[in-house]
């Protein structure tokens, strides 16, 4: 909502409120000030100018050469108006000024005469769309005066954000109602109450359902001249950016940002039968072409106004071109109704065409302010239009409502707002506003609130009125007195938090993506047809093709941020993300939200650490798998004891995603399931993200990582007796699994062994072909003694012997 | 045989100060001190000195021994440290090279803000729920008193999935799903993802959200300028000004938005706070009867508060973020910095 100072001065005395204690006021009312602005803040550098003398341009016929008195100074201008003339004031461009489209005014040769600036049309000045000839403006007013003065444009512009619960304040007098309240002066309005004249009425009006049309009201004036409105109109329109057409137009506009409620003009002589009916569409009524010109297709539900023959509007939202006044209309049938907001909200929002008409009626007019409203544009299209009105005119009011009557607790007012109230502070302010009201009994208030209010229905609607007139900072603070109780947490919330924690420990940052993705992923991806990840969950309204479907897989927007990254130089990426994916039930059915974790790596494994301390190695599968083995074993899933509740695994044929390298892939195994895989990605998937360098990555189901019940922690005594290291270097074939031999180590019967691990892993020379050494260190210890060298060789030469014999190895000598 | 231990001594010395690596020094090490080495021949033949010698000699020998030890070690640790980038001719570590640091990554900025802001409210005993972010129409509207064809939509550009389901466009939905599960009291807090479809430079179409409610017996607009207010100052470490103003929802009555004095100007005008000195960072209020009676409470009975912060917005206010397309490039450069 938008409305000029200067506009709301004629109803309230602002007293001496500055225009930003103003704003300040109406902000902390509810009513938010986005703007205060200054109206036409193009034209202030624009001056008024007397044209002294005229002479043609001697190089071209339609150019004058004009002198230019402004202010002290005269300019030597070239012009191409028809009208310039001697003694006409007329509105300048010196050099420096930038005008409304943006282009600079500079001196410039024109055909080889210089001209020092420009003399300006209406339409240049952003003021109408008359470019006939440079603005003329009175004779006797002086030159080099600002124009923006003159022209009575030196006024602040100030918009209101409005709630939707405010349609009151959709017009210059509801906010000046509030300003009053504000200031305590009272309200000055153009018209008081009135009644509509009465008389015989040559037309008639009929309404098909009261439900969707509470009130129609409507005024005959005969005799009307279109033409341009007066200036202070115009003005008006302009200053809060309305564009004027014609006075009738202008004026049912001017008298809608007044009172807030719509009207509208039909030329009476286009009115087929002298009636106007309020009805839905005929069945054969299909299409509706709007004074826009553009055809509308109309649908069953919609409310048109028609006469005796078709329809000449679509109500509460657009006039018909059939009946559209016009430079030649003499008689016109003035409308103020009021329309069911439901049924204007639907069809202005499926006909694409909000309007300020709309915009009001949809969140609700007052049906009481429809005579008030349209006397005022009888009175004023008489004034400025010349017409007279015929005497009588038609009201339908089938929806009249009883007056609104609450009561309102003072104690709980009180209560609710956590601030000690009496009936004279509460009354106070609510009169303040117009809203009546008297004391029923010591707690009690008669509550009427006035009709145009429509936003106020219940007590609590009252609280709020109260809370807002005192001021919410007016309020004191308190916290609330509660019982203690103890916050349940969600565990997995916290696994998340823990396992991000350890991530980044491990040098991973975390990504967040859209939740929704292109359908192009999954083929990027290279999923099969019948993959269950191409089920997807689809936007009916996605802001581009790019966001249209609910990702089924966390991946393919981490790749994006890697190729991204990469673009800025940044090649070596650590990324995880950890979100939902989406899985459609049934069409009204919520999907099935899954949070899953996935995590990429790619490049120098030391990221951009300095060469001075470490190696730049790049990071490869067993990265991904440690990352995650550590992950596991602080969460307690994996190397706390005997169990081990996930496994890794290497994957069957048919297990491994399109995606994935067959030949560097593991899945983790739990008793419930798989709980996902690490992987390094397929080249061609990484190329087809523009991606050249190696990817691996890891994705784990949350849900389930969740659902896995921790090892419980649980102490076991320290050795007392020391512990006897051996290293063994076997010699086996290439295909040898080295977790095949630890495997079998840990489950021998060996006693004494402790602890094996594998430090070195080596083929090529001087090993034969098609073997490998593979190192293990073997720590024996005994609970209860020094283990001796006897005891040990012993289990250690079964060792050896079990593992040559069983992996067909060999002991490496030397 | 005094003689002839000064002699190792000063040989051991000798040979020492020529050793320039790893390799040499062991070998040194094998030929006089190791278990067959010089110190070790020495010591047996000590065996054969006269008895009244024993103890000088022996003392000696020792003595001469472990010098020869104490230095040995001395060079092996100058070997041990002794990247020889690090230290200089004389031995010394140069303390200007940067420490040896392990990389690690860092939270996302929306993860950072939002685990302080459900710190705070935990703190307070509020508890932690989720819920769903594909969204029944009914939650994320009917059950918040927005019945279809409300004005109050138009403040919700929302994307759909069907007729009734849509992308929630708020987190206020778990106020119902929760009031509909559990009585009163409660205090919850429900953080997560929410969606409009609206994007240009101040706005992304999925972005944060948390909502909280407070709901019992004689809960006052006083209670919840309290708890906002305690959650502003701890949230941005100090005593702001806070100023609340009449607002609307639907689904609380009053309502109020929430502004602190901006964290940029201190309130004197500046370009974020588009000069008024005030930024906007919360919508508030009282529980609408409305909602409360779609779940069964009594209003004459149970009051309660809700409040909705966008994490985002936070974010770019506290580390002074200016465009928000960076929070889902994922740009490292952007990620590294808090």
């Amino acid at each position: 909502m938008k409305f000029t100072l200067s506009w709301l001065k004629e109803y309230v005395d602002t007293g001496d409120l500055s225009p930003e204690a103003l704003a300040d006021h109406l902000t902390m009312l509810g009513l938010e000030v986005d703007g205060v602005t200054e109206v036409f803040p193009d034209l202030k550098s624009l001056k008024t100018a007397k044209v002294l003398s005229v002479e043609p341009h001697p190089n071209a016929e339609t150019l004058h050469l004009c002198e230019v008195a402004v202010g002290e100074d005269t300019y030597s201008i070239v012009c191409g108006a028809p009208n310039v003339r001697k003694d006409l004031i007329t509105a300048i461009a010196l050099p420096g000024t930038v005008m409304p489209d943006g282009t600079k005014i500079k001196p410039s040769k024109v055909r080889g005469i210089t001209s020092n600036g420009m003399l300006c049309s209406e339409r240049e000045l952003g003021l109408s769309d008359s470019h006939t000839g440079i603005m003329e403006l009175p004779a006797d007013l002086e030159h080099g005066l600002p124009l923006r003065k003159v022209l009575g444009l030196d006024d602040l512009q100030i918009e209101v954000d409005l709630t939707p619960n405010r349609p009151d304040c959709a017009s210059v007098i509801g906010i000046a109602r509030e300003v009053a309240g504000i200031t305590r002066t009272p309200l000055t309005l153009p018209v008081g109450e009135v009644s509509m004249e009465r008389g015989s009425c040559e037309f008639k009006v009929d309404i098909e359902d009261s439900e969707q049309c509470p009130r129609y009201a409507a005024r005959l004036i005969k005799g009307v001249t279109i033409a341009p409105s007066p200036w202070w109109v115009r003005k008006r329109l302009l200053s809060i950016g309305l564009r004027p057409i014609n006075n009738v137009v202008d004026i049912t506009n001017l008298v809608m940002m007044e009172y807030g409620q719509p009207l509208h003009a039909f030329d009476y002589d286009t009115l087929e039968g002298k009636q106007i009916l309020v009805r839905s569409p005929r069945s054969n009524e299909t299409t509706f072409t709007t004074l826009d010109g553009v055809e509308r297709s109309l649908e069953a539900d919609m409310l048109l106004i028609c006469d005796a023959a078709q329809p000449v509007a679509v109500a509460g939202v657009m006039g018909g071109l059939n009946s559209e006044v016009t430079a030649t209309t003499t008689n016109i049938l003035l409308e103020s109704a009021c329309f069911n907001p439901i049924s204007i909200r639907r069809t202005a929002r499926r006909l694409n065409l909000p309007s300020e008409a709309s915009y009001r009626f949809e969140r609700g007019v007052d049906p009481d302010g429809c005579i008030t409203a349209m006397e005022r544009a009888v009175s004023l299209l008489s004034e400025v239009a010349g017409g007279t009105a015929v005497p009588g005119g038609v009201d339908l009011y089938g929806g009249i409502r009883p007056l609104n009557s609450l009561t309102l607790r003072i104690s709980r007012t009180s209560a609710l707002l956590g601030i000690d109230l009496d009936y004279n502070k509460i009354a106070d302010v609510l009169q303040s506003i117009g809203i009546r009201c008297i004391e029923k009994d010591k707690d009690t208030l008669w509550v009427n609130p006035p009709t145009f209010r429509i936003d106020i229905e219940r007590e609590v609607d009252l609280v709020e009125e109260v809370a807002r007139l005192i001021g919410y900072n007016n309020i004191p603070t308190s916290l609330p007195t509660v019982s203690l109780s103890y916050p349940e947490q969600d565990p997995q919330r916290r696994l998340r938090a823990q396992t991000a924690t350890l991530l980044t420990g491990m040098g991973f940052s975390e990504a967040i993506n859209y939740s929704f993705v292109t359908e192009k992923h999954l083929s990027l991806m290279r999923l099969a047809e019948d993959d269950l990840r191409r089920r997807q969950v689809t936007l009916l309204n996605p802001l581009s093709e790019e966001q249209s479907v609910m990702r089924t897989m966390l991946l393919p927007a981490l790749l994006e941020n890697l190729k991204r990254n990469i673009n800025f130089q940044k090649n070596s990426v650590k990324l995880f993300e950890m979100g939902k994916v989406f899985t459609p039930q049934g069409e009204n059915e919520q999907p099935i939200e899954k949070e899953r974790l996935v995590g990429i790596l790619s490049g120098r494994r030391n990221g951009e650490a300095s060469s001075l301390h470490f190696n730049d190695e790049n990071v490869d599968i067993l990265d991904a798998k440690g990352n995650l083995e550590q992950i596991l074993e602080t969460l307690r899933l994996q190397g706390c004891g005997s169990i081990d509740l996930v496994q890794f695994r290497i994957p069957e044929q048919g297990e491994v995603d399109p995606y994935s390298d067959s030949s560097q892939c593991l899945l983790l195994d739990t008793e419930k399931g798989i709980l996902g895989q690490l992987a390094r990605l397929q080249p061609e998937v990484a190329r087809n993200f523009g991606i050249k360098q190696e990817i691996f990555f890891f994705d784990l189901d949350l849900e389930l990582l969740c659902s896995l019940q921790a090892i419980p922690k649980k102490f076991s005594s320290l050795p007392v007796f020391p512990a006897v290291k051996r290293d063994i270097a076997l010699l086996v074939p290439e295909d040898v699994k080295a977790g095949d031999l630890l495997k079998t180590i840990r489950a021998s019967k060996e006693k004494f062994i402790e602890h094996c691990e594998i430090f070195d892993v080596y083929q090529g020379k001087p090993l034969e072909k098609g073997m490998k050494s593979i190192a293990i260190s073997m720590t024996y210890r005994s609970p209860s003694k020094t283990l001796t060298e006897k005891n040990v060789t012993k289990s250690h030469t079964k060792i050896i012997q079990q593992l040559t014999s069983q992996f067909n190895g060999s002991l490496r000598e030397g | 045989m005094e003689q002839e231990i000064l002699k190792l001594q000063g040989q051991a010395e000798e040979q020492l100060a020529t050793v320039e690596n790893g390799e040499q020094l062991e070998e040194f090490r094998i030929r006089f001190l190791g278990r067959k080495g010089q110190f070790g021949s020495l010591m047996k033949e000590l065996a054969n000195v006269p008895v009244e010698d024993k103890p000088r000699l022996g003392q000696m020998a020792n003595k001469a021994k472990k010098e020869i030890e104490g230095l040995y070690t001395e060079k092996q640790q100058k070997f041990a440290e002794g990247s020889t980038r690090a230290t200089g001719k004389s031995g010394q570590i140069d303390l200007t090279l940067p420490g040896r640091r392990p990389q690690n990554g860092k939270l996302h900025p929306v993860t950072q803000i939002m685990n302080e802001v459900c710190a705070i409210f935990e703190s307070l005993g509020f508890s932690v729920a989720e819920g769903p972010d594909v969204e029944h129409d009914h939650y994320n509207f009917e059950a918040l008193n927005i019945p279809a064809h409300h004005p109050a939509r138009d403040m919700h550009d929302t994307f759909y999935v069907s007729d009734s389901i849509l992308l929630r466009t708020h987190t206020s939905p778990m106020q119902a799903r929760i009031m509909e599960k559990q009585q009163p009291p409660l205090r919850v807090i429900a953080p997560g993802k929410v969606y409009r479809c609206d994007s240009d430079i101040t706005h992304t179409p999925m972005f944060h959200q948390v909502e909280g409610f407070l709901v019992d017996k004689h809960v006052s607009f006083a209670d919840l300028k309290g708890v906002l207010t305690t959650f502003t100052q701890k949230m941005f470490e100090k005593d702001l000004a806070l100023r609340f103003r009449p607002s609307f929802f639907p689904f609380t009555e009053p309502s109020a938005e929430v502004d602190i004095a901006c964290v940029i100007c201190g309130g004197s005008g500046c370009r974020v706070c588009k000069r008024t000195g005030w930024l906007e960072i919360l919508g508030a209020g009282m529980i609408d009867p409305e909602v409360f009676k779609m779940v069964g409470y009594d209003p004459e009975i149970y009051s309660g508060f809700a409040f909705g912060l966008g994490i985002e917005r936070i974010a770019m206010l506290k580390y002074g973020i200016d465009d928000i397309r960076l929070y889902y490039e994922n740009d490292l450069r952007f990620l590294s910095q808090f």
